[in-house]
């Protein structure tokens, strides 16, 4: 019956969704309450005596302005500093579509069943996809309360944008993950070439970032990190490109996945 | 294709790799199963039997060749045919962290038509006597087998495929699984089974095939198969063997391969075990030990060539 497999995904993945949710919305909770025990002029002074390779690890590139405000310090201690954990929930989820069902071999009960190849793989790209909707309003909601207990002046309207903004983020992740794991095969060369993916992208926004003026700098336009830029979405608000540009590869990513996915062979 | 048939399959082909570490798994297969058959697909471990298995689910695509499934074609006709089966593979894996119960109504939502799926499961949870309250992370191994015979079985289904059905189930529910399998014959249901276990083909099917190495070397009858059936029998004396024995059991023409080892001594027999208990009265037997032969002695037995069968 159509969805029956997308509720069963989200049947099986609820409690991990609020686990993530929890625990990422708890870190920013966390640096919203801490932001009333800095002084943010004191703090764009000390980032200014940064050399820019350290401000680039921490999601930060040379214009400091932003920084100077609430809504900098959490991009930079909550979402700047993140960016590989927000990573890794939507890895796990798109290395459920394929690639552990085919490794603890269900996907044969699954697909004995009279169901299509493609039927799964959307459904269940769906269902994770919710899913990272569901962690995404649970940071949100965390960042919130943080707002109310620490009395906090934020832009409430960007707060919501830079967090909804990992919603693209991370279902771009997940589809990059589906297809890999749909090339390789085995999970765990899956797992490698993702965690590759990952770092390496986290290694070239790094280098664009620190190289910011200088020939180096458009290495990082190749990382998918650099498109997902707190600051940048604190002071211009949602970057309608760059969301554009996470849809189609993630929709081009999944419509490749399914294309594979049709013509191979499952669980060898 | 034949009206009666429900599995036909032609020149199926698969090849697992390319170029230089290309593995031939299975060559050339033709097969028919009838309807309302019991079909035993025999083969040693590594013959093909779920190769052949996971092409018909299409769950691989063969290198070359077809095969259809109730006229359909498995690749093109995939869920039609899926629903008219029902599958337990040979080595069940299931959602560990899922209750029996939940996994099949997970399985019966995705059929559809869940509720009358679901009564016919829990009749035969009860007649396997199954828990389906606990976790698959909390059941043995027969357990979860019979968890997956109430899966592949609830909704009915015209064609069952079985690979090694029985494998972790004890005594009685093998005989339960006999029963219902005896069942789905009388109403006129038709199931492929692929064991490497003999007496268990013998005991079910109807004819059987005999792959190995990836090839069908012979569909026979299962009676035909029981005929060319003998023993290794190991005779143990008390204290030696008595004088001449060897040679007196080398005389009789149904016994071969006669060897010895201190006061035992090991022949392979076919037909009537009278003229062994003859040549052995004038000993002391301690003890008499019959073993059935395994399936790539009876294969070997049955095609001593490429072809003929041995007499």
């Amino acid at each position: 019956m159509s969805g029956s497999v997308f509720v069963e995904t989200l049947k099986t993945t609820w409690k991990q969704m609020l686990y993530w949710g929890v625990g990422l919305s708890a870190m920013g909770l966390l640096v919203v309450i801490m932001v009333p025990l800095f002084n943010m002029q004191d703090m764009a002074n000390l980032l200014q005596s940064f050399p820019p390779v350290i401000l680039a690890m921490i999601g930060v590139g040379q214009d400091l302005e932003v920084f100077t405000t609430n809504e900098g310090f959490v991009a930079i201690g909550f979402f700047g500093k993140s960016a590989l954990i927000f990573a890794v929930y939507p890895v796990v989820m798109g290395m459920r579509i394929t690639a552990n069902e085919e490794d603890k071999g269900t996907m044969d009960i699954l697909l004995s069943l009279p169901v299509e190849r493609a039927r799964v793989i959307v459904e269940k790209f769906l269902a994770y996809g919710v899913s990272c909707v569901g962690v995404v309003i649970l940071i949100y909601l965390g960042l919130h309360l943080g707002v109310i207990l620490g009395g906090v002046e934020l832009n409430a309207a960007r707060l919501l944008e830079v967090t909804f903004y990992l919603i693209p983020l991370m279902v771009f992740i997940m589809a990059a993950t589906m297809l890999i794991a749909v090339l390789a095969r085995r999970r765990a060369v899956a797992l490698g070439i993702v965690t590759a993916f990952v770092i390496g992208s986290y290694m070239l926004q790094t280098i664009g970032l620190a190289a910011e003026g200088t020939v180096a700098e458009p290495i990082g336009a190749v990382s998918f990190l650099t498109y997902y830029n707190a600051g940048e979405i604190l002071a211009q608000g949602f970057i309608w490109p760059h969301i554009a540009g996470f849809a189609v590869l993630s929709g081009a990513m999944l419509l490749a996945s399914l294309y594979r996915y049709e013509r191979r062979d499952i669980g060898i | 294709m034949a009206s009666d048939s429900v599995i036909e399959i032609r020149g199926l082909t698969k090849t697992y790799g390319a170029g230089r570490k290309a593995t031939l798994a299975l060559s050339q297969l033709d097969l028919t199963v009838k309807r309302g058959e019991i079909f035993g697909y025999l083969g040693p471990n590594g013959a093909g039997k779920t190769t052949t298995i996971r092409l018909l689910l299409d769950l691989i695509r063969p290198s070359a060749g077809s095969a259809k499934i109730f006229g359909l074609d498995i690749r093109a006709d995939s869920v039609e045919i899926h629903r008219r089966i029902g599958f337990l593979p040979g080595e069940l894996n299931l959602w560990e962290g899922r209750t029996g119960e939940q996994i099949i109504n997970y399985v019966a939502s995705v059929r559809g038509d869940s509720r009358g799926i679901v009564k016919h499961a829990d009749e035969l949870a009860e007649r396997l006597d199954l828990d389906t309250s606990k976790r698959v992370r909390d059941l043995s191994s027969g357990n979860k087998r019979k968890l997956g015979l109430v899966i592949s079985m609830m909704h009915s289904p015209e064609l069952l495929i079985l690979d090694e059905p029985t494998g972790g189930l004890d005594p009685l529910v093998q005989q339960t699984f006999h029963e219902m399998m005896d069942e789905y014959r009388a109403k006129g249901k038709t199931v492929f089974l692929s064991s490497h276990v003999l007496s268990e083909v013998q005991a079910i099917c109807d004819r059987v095939g005999i792959l190995r190495d990836g090839e069908v070397k012979a569909v026979e009858s299962v009676d035909k198969i029981t005929t060319v059936d003998f023993h290794w029998v190991d005779v143990v004396f008390r204290d030696s063997l008595p004088a001449g024995l060897p040679q007196q059991l080398e005389r009789i023409s149904t016994i071969t391969d006669v060897s010895t080892n201190g006061a035992r001594v090991r022949m392979r027999m076919v037909g009537d075990f009278d003229p062994l208990l003859r040549a052995i009265s004038n000993g002391y037997v301690e003890m008499l030990h019959i073993e059935e032969p395994s399936l790539e002695e009876i294969f070997l037995a049955f095609y001593s060539g490429d072809e003929e069968p041995a007499k």
